[in-house]
């Protein structure tokens, strides 16, 4: 068994004919057959299979009616898709601003600092809220939010600005904001380690070099730090978009799309059609809208920062 | 190494350290006033919002312990074994991809590899029609497998990539001494993947323990729901009782707390070690 992997190892540009080689390589399938089934059952039968009955009307069951593109059309008409896709663009456009500037100026304090002690200690403290379940951001928010002991409106109360406090999950208009500062200043921890790696991979040299040049602080920021950890950024807002995208459990634990739909996302859209409604098809419609627009935005997102790398 | 401990107070640090002092206070305020809350009754909580009050209602932890140990149990059980599966997994599909070629090499590797651009929310509803259809509702398998082959994609990609860096010179020297190649996986390969598999480890944590969307559609017999779900029952049964909810919240995050502790360290610089780049 062994001779023959090594051979397997060894045969870089093998003469032998296909089933030989294959036969010579069985025990690396064997090894391999584990992970391709599960991937093969768990992961790529459900794709295509929302591909495919995007096309029926299918209540996950024996109700499966072909229909063609007519999901597609009713999601052109849909109001509810279409604010929800309003929504959706508001809130990730927002969150994704928000989530690469504030670990950015976390960062760039970090590694302003002199004492090796301090920053050490100051990444332990902005990472710490990760121990926190995300399911605990959320319902700490809520009670953040709770209009009769939030603490929002209990501090509104305390600085004397009674007049101020809100429903703030209650009100139409306010709801869709409340969400978009749920977690607020606490930093993402994925998109914070990322660009604080990039940050200190600027080597010490160029810094002291443009200090000498007499560049402050701001300029110092401009010319020096942002471009140079471009990539870094631009895979924080990658990430933050394709989460933001896909996450609803944020507008299925503090609203459920409501009031209204004034915090209706399409995603959450998508598990209300299939799990309340039993529309498995036109869930599946929505989920290959939102796949494709995915996929779409991060082609572009890559283009545009290799693009300005020339 | 410079070790000062002095806030900077008098150089150049100074205007920093303010900045992120004001920070780190903001970031732990929510986190102080849901502990101080929990040792609180509800008479106490809203008679004096803000301030701790005498005297501290241990009681809380105790009826919020009851609850949620069961769900911290299932959690840690449902977690541990996918991060146990994965860990074998992906190290076996990582090092036969990494170490050997092989007809429709590619082909395999693209199947896992393209997976990464498939959202799990376009999965959600048919998996869950094939998850029930295969009987698992109800079910950990119903948790884990999913979990297990979501969490593959990305694994066996990264553990490729480390057992690619590896040094051949290393397995050759392996190879002479006679080694069969279980021998060179299991004792030369292994040993040095373990940063990647920490790193691999501490993911699939944090991605199953916060998952809720799965379980929610999945499970529906209380007894076997992991933290997520449970939270959320938890959080609905005890609306109005402020005091054994925050004694809730603050238990369920003390397992995350400990792991935290002691892979703090490498989690960070494996994170900003500057590898990561789009």
């Amino acid at each position: 068994m062994f001779t023959q992997l090594a051979a397997a190892r060894s045969t870089g540009r093998s003469r032998a004919p296909l089933p030989a080689r294959m036969w010579r390589a069985k025990w690396l399938y064997l090894a391999l057959l584990v992970p391709v089934t599960l991937l093969l059952l768990f992961e790529w039968l459900p794709a295509f299979s929302a591909l495919y009955n995007s096309l029926y009307i299918w209540n996950g069951g024996k109700v499966h009616i072909y229909v063609g593109l007519e999901h597609y059309e009713r999601l052109l008409s849909d109001r509810t898709f279409r604010v929800a896709l309003t929504n959706l663009v508001g809130f990730v456009t927002f969150r994704v601003v928000m989530q690469t500037i504030l670990p950015f100026f976390a960062a760039e304090m970090i590694i302003n600092l002199r004492s090796v002690r301090w920053s050490y200690w100051w990444k332990i403290i902005f990472v710490f809220p990760m121990v926190v379940p995300t399911i605990l951001n959320y319902l700490i928010w809520r009670f953040i939010y709770n209009p009769q002991v939030g603490l929002l409106n209990e501090g509104l109360e305390l600085l004397g600005l009674g007049a101020y406090t809100h429903a703030w999950l209650g009100d139409p208009l306010t709801a869709m904001w409340a969400l978009a500062f749920v977690r607020f200043p606490w930093l993402p921890t994925l998109q914070f380690l990322i660009i604080l790696g990039g940050l200190q991979t600027i080597p010490q040299e160029v810094h002291e070099s443009a200090s000498i040049d007499g560049a402050g602080f701001w300029r110092r920021l401009f010319y020096i730090d942002i471009p140079m950890t471009r990539r870094q950024i631009t895979l924080a807002m990658i990430l933050t978009m394709l989460f933001m995208t896909q996450r609803f459990d944020l507008f299925l634990v503090m609203t459920d799309g409501g009031p209204g739909y004034s915090t209706m996302v399409p995603a959450l859209q998508l598990f209300q059609s299939a799990f309340n409604f039993l529309e498995f098809g036109y869930a599946s419609a929505i989920g290959v809208v939102l796949f494709v627009g995915m996929l779409a935005l991060t082609v572009i997102n890559l283009r545009v920062s290799s693009g300005a790398a020339d | 190494m410079r070790k000062q401990w002095r806030l900077g107070l008098g150089n150049r640090d100074l205007p920093f350290q303010a900045v992120l002092v004001c920070f780190g206070i903001v970031t732990f305020f929510p986190l102080v006033l849901v502990v101080i809350t929990s040792l609180k009754s509800n008479t106490q909580f809203y008679h004096n919002f803000w301030l701790p009050e005498l005297p501290f209602q241990l009681g809380n932890y105790s009826s919020a312990f009851r609850i949620i140990w069961r769900y911290i149990v299932n959690s840690v059980l449902y977690s541990g074994s996918t991060i146990c599966l994965i860990a074998v997994i992906a190290s076996v599909a990582g090092y036969v991809f990494a170490r050997f070629r092989f007809p429709f090499k590619t082909v395999i590797f693209l199947a896992f590899i393209t997976l990464i651009m498939v959202p799990g929310v376009l999965t959600l509803a048919p998996r869950f029609v094939l998850v029930r259809d295969l009987g698992m509702v109800n079910t950990p398998l119903a948790l884990i497998s999913v979990w297990v082959s979501g969490g593959l994609v990305l694994s066996t990609w990264l553990m490729r990539s480390y057992f690619e860096s590896l040094p051949q010179e290393l397995f050759d020297a392996a190879y002479v001494d006679g080694a069969a190649e279980w021998q060179v996986f299991t004792y030369v390969s292994v040993p040095l993947a373990r940063p990647m598999i920490a790193t691999v480890a501490m993911t699939t944590l944090i991605g199953t323990w916060n998952d809720l969307i799965w379980p929610l559609v999945t499970i529906t017999d209380k007894s076997k729901m992991p933290l997520a779900q449970g939270l959320m029952q938890f959080s609905s049964a005890y609306e109005t009782d402020w005091g054994t909810l925050f004694a809730g919240y603050v238990i369920s995050s003390i397992p995350l707390l400990c792991v935290f502790a002691v892979a703090m360290r490498q989690f960070i610089s494996g994170l900003t070690s500057g590898a990561v780049k789009a």
